[in-house]
Formats: C-alpha cells, sequence, structure tokens
C-alpha cells in the first residue's frame, strides 16, 4: 500500500492505489525529458498506460508559476509554497487518479528537486521536509547523475544559460558562466545528500542517452515486476560504474502477461 | 531562516483575527487612524492581496479548483510573499505594520478543512511573531445577523461550500463558522491572543485597543515616524 511522508491530505484514499510512481530525478539539462519520452513509448509499447507528469504543470498554479519567475521578483519561501502548491495540485488531480485507474506515472522531477532548490536558498531542512510531508512515496526513484564539468557543454550547445537555472537569485553579482556553475553544483551537493537520505537509484547520465535509457529500463522492468530493487549508488555519484550488463529484453521470459510482447521487435531509438 | 518568535526588528506588527462578521476590521480602521493621528509610520497588510499570487488564487476560487490542500498551500504561499517582501521589510525600517487577518486564520481555516494542525503551523513558522494579536470574540448568531444586513449572500469558499457541508449556503456557512470557531478556541491560548469581547460598543472595544496598543508603542524605541 501507498504512504505519504508523514501527513494524509484531507480526503485522500491511498488503500486502492494498484498503479506504479516512478520519478525521474535529476538537475537542469540532465536529459529527463528526453528519458521520459522514450520510457512512456516502450511502457506503452508493452501494453501499460502511463501519465507523465511534471514541475508547474498544474492547472492551478502552472501559468501563476511561469508569469512570476519572470519578473523575477519571487522570495525562497513564497517560491517554494508556490511550486508546493503546483505539486498539491497535480497530486490530487492527476497522479492520484492515475495511480488508482492502475497507471505508471512517470513524473519529471518530484518533491526532491523542490527540496534541494530551497535548501540550497538558505531554507530550513525540517521546514522544507516538512512542507512536502503529504507527497507519496514513490516506489522507485532514479536520479541521473552527472558533474558540472559533463552538464555545461550540454547546457551552452542546447538552449543556453536561464536566469532561475544559474541561480541569478542567489549569485547575482556574478555573470551567468559563474553563477551557474556554483548553484548547479550547490544543487550536486543536496542531491547527493538526498540521494541517501531517500535511497534514489543512482544513474550516471554522462553516457549516450541510450545507454541510460537501457539503465533505465531494466529498473522500472524491476518495479514492474515486483522484484527487489538492486542496492546500487551507495554514495557512488561521480563515476558509477559503467552500466551493468543489462538484458535488453528481459520481457521474453517475464511471466507477467501486461508485459508480454515478445514478437515486438525492438524499436529503433531515436536519440 | 529564522521561525516564529525569532525575529528581532525595531517595527511592531498588530494583528486582528476573528470571524466574518466579528467587526475586526472596523477597529483595525479606527485604529489606523488613531495611529496616522499620533504620527506613526503605519502600514496596512490584507490578507489574501500579494499581486504574485493573486491571479492564481482567483482563478482557482472562481473555477472551484481549490481543495483543502490547495488552498491551504495558495493562501500560505500569498501570505509568505507579503512577508518577504512587505512585512519583515518594513518591520526592519521600524514601521508599524497592521494585519487584518495573520496566520491564525490561516490555523482555524484550513484545520476546519480537515488538514492536519501540526503540519499547519509548521508550515506557517516562518512567520513574524506579531506585538499583540487581537482576538474578536463573538457568538455566531450576532456574526451572522450583522453580515445578514450588511451582504446579500455568501461566496462559495466563505460558506466553506466545498467541505459539502450543505447545500444550503446559509446554512453551510453556520456550520462551517461553528468549525472555525472552535479552532479560535485552541488557538488563542496556544499563542496567547488578546481577547476584545465583539458584543460591546464600538467605542469601548476601540479603547481597549488603543490602550493596549499604546502601551507597546511606548516602549519603542526606534519606531520610524511619518514622513
Amino acid at each position: 500500500m501507498k504512504e505519504t511522508y508523514g501527513v494524509a491530505l484531507p480526503g485522500m484514499n491511498l488503500g486502492d492505489l494498484v498503479g506504479k510512481l516512478i520519478v525521474i530525478e535529476g538537475t537542469d539539462g540532465v536529459g529527463r525529458s528526453t528519458q521520459i519520452s522514450l520510457l512512456k513509448e516502450w511502457l506503452e509499447q508493452q501494453g501499460r498506460a502511463v501519465l507523465d507528469t511534471g514541475l508547474s504543470r498544474s492547472g492551478l498554479a502552472g501559468k501563476g508559476i511561469k508569469r512570476a519567475k519572470q519578473g523575477h521578483t519571487l522570495g525562497r519561501i513564497t517560491l517554494s509554497l508556490f511550486y508546493a502548491s503546483d505539486f498539491a495540485d497535480r497530486l490530487e488531480n492527476e497522479i492520484v487518479p492515475a495511480l488508482r485507474a492502475g497507471f505508471v506515472v512517470l513524473t519529471d522531477r518530484y518533491i526532491y528537486s523542490l527540496m534541494a532548490r530551497a535548501m540550497v536558498r538558505g531554507l530550513a531542512p525540517e521546514w522544507v521536509r516538512n512542507v512536502h510531508a503529504f507527497a507519496l512515496k514513490p516506489d522507485a526513484t532514479f536520479y541521473l547523475r552527472i558533474g558540472v564539468d559533463d552538464l555545461i557543454p550540454r547546457v551552452v550547445f542546447s538552449r543556453g544559460f536561464d536566469y532561475w537555472e544559474s541561480g541569478m537569485d542567489l549569485y547575482a553579482s556574478e555573470d551567468m558562466y559563474d553563477s551557474f556553475r556554483r548553484y548547479q553544483s550547490a544543487l550536486l551537493e543536496q542531491f547527493d545528500k538526498l540521494a541517501e537520505e531517500y535511497k534514489f537509484e543512482v544513474i550516471d547520465a554522462s553516457p549516450d542517452p541510450r545507454t541510460v535509457f537501457e539503465q533505465l529500463r531494466a529498473g522500472i522492468l524491476g518495479v514492474l515486476l515486483g522484484e527487489p530493487q538492486p542496492v546500487k549508488g551507495d554514495g557512488a555519484p561521480a563515476g558509477v560504474a559503467a552500466p551493468a550488463p543489462v538484458d535488453l529484453l528481459p520481457v521474453d521470459s517475464s511471466p507477467s502477461p501486461v508485459l508480454v510482447r515478445p514478437e515486438q521487435p525492438e524499436k529503433e531509438l531515436k536519440l | 531562516m529564522k521561525r516564529y518568535g525569532e525575529h528581532r526588528i525595531p517595527g511592531r506588527l498588530f494583528v486582528v483575527e476573528g470571524i466574518d462578521g466579528s467587526g475586526k476590521s472596523t477597529q483595525l480602521l479606527l485604529l489606523h487612524q488613531w495611529l496616522r493621528a499620533e504620527g506613526y509610520g503605519v502600514v496596512f497588510s490584507e490578507w489574501n492581496s500579494s499581486l504574485v499570487v493573486k491571479d492564481t488564487t482567483k482563478r482557482g476560487k472562481k473555477k472551484k479548483l481549490l481543495t483543502p490542500s490547495t488552498f491551504c498551500l495558495i493562501h500560505a504561499t500569498d501570505f509568505a510573499d507579503r512577508m518577504e517582501r512587505n512585512i519583515i521589510p518594513l518591520l526592519k525600517a521600524g514601521a508599524v505594520v497592521l494585519c487584518d487577518r495573520y496566520i491564525y486564520t490561516a490555523f482555524a481555516r484550513d484545520v476546519a478543512r480537515g488538514m492536519d494542525p501540526k503540519w499547519t503551523r509548521e508550515l506557517y513558522s516562518f512567520a513574524v511573531k506579531p506585538t499583540l494579536a487581537f482576538y474578536f470574540r463573538v457568538p455566531l448568531e450576532i456574526a451572522m445577523k450583522r453580515l445578514n444586513d450588511s451582504r446579500n449572500g455568501f461566496k462559495y469558499y466563505e460558506a466553506g461550500m466545498d467541505l459539502e457541508l450543505s447545500v444550503d449556503p446559509d446554512e453551510s456557512f453556520r456550520l462551517f463558522q461553528a468549525r472555525i470557531l472552535e479552532e479560535y478556541e485552541k488557538i488563542v491560548p496556544e499563542f496567547g491572543l488578546t481577547v476584545i469581547d465583539a458584543t460591546l460598543p464600538i467605542e469601548a472595544q476601540q479603547a481597549q485597543m488603543r490602550q493596549l496598543v499604546g502601551a507597546k508603542l511606548a516602549q519603542a524605541k526606534q519606531l520610524r515616524v511619518a514622513p
């Protein structure tokens, strides 16, 4: 049975949430959305209904947050609570109903990103934990980990530096490059602590997307089949070893009827 | 991050609390006029008025998107914005700040909507502790009579219609406010609110307030006078 991190919301019944809640965490530009679209396609091919959701996509607060961030005028507590409002709205109106209907919910970031950002901005960890204590504990959290040095070229050569991703509200006196380095390094430090505390499965995000995808797929299969999670990432950040050999079509031997589609040729990954 | 009771700032913060129809806003307005006449630098801050968050709250209420949890969190966001942007900087600058409703309103309403009392209190632990918080205690029937005389009909969330206590707005309002009153009675001793009997004549209540506020201001050394 699903449970929360300590606080139940009024009227939320956790007894019949039969779906799986799978979190993909990782810092800005690490490739989360690429992986999520690959995973969604793969899961749907396996016959699994998928809901994908992510920060500031709520019907209630999504637009308000985006507008407020354009003004660059939000205080750190306000920002944190605005995101928590957005999250609560998505939890009640998207995530929980989807889990009740048996969906696999893939969420692009979760409370951990919100917590890391808040703590980097100096908010007290106990307060931050309490704010998010109504969140559901996920079935698994995969943390796409990358070092700042590997991250920078990805950002430079794709979308460029963004005001908030560079933590310019924190390090306004520096240029965006220096500020980005400092902010993302501080975030990574927080993520590493959270990874330990909340038992993330750490995946090295520096190899090519296909390699990363294969690891994610193997991990998610484990969750779906109810297998125990491979214990990895004992504080194994930077050099999470070369990916363990992964059986590319473990579904062949799967006893689960939903997953069996052995004739399906493996689809070419467009990366 | 300073917690409730840990801020050391030269300004003074006075807040009024109570259910709708308790007369608290009238009393705060009269206090405001007096403080201005006395020459203090006074700033007034209203519940639910942050410009950044207002559109979201309005939308949520109009489209009835709010559940107890999002109602609670969006109001906390609004309050945080006012706290970070206005109330704390003003108090640091030595102003007298007046708030119509404060965190106790959230504790009463959100818990009446089923939110966890401890969680809600911790959520607002970043708030500055007021110099004085007045609670205008009034029986429900008197408050309802005042409201019926002055306006027609209650709004959806004001009447707690989201809780489906009754399909009749008047009845729903009554049931919801009764729950809120019950919560306020727990809050009064817990946070040491100053109780004013809101059935007394307006002038008598105001005289009590001015005496208590005046005593606190006399002790304050670094208050800003109005320019």
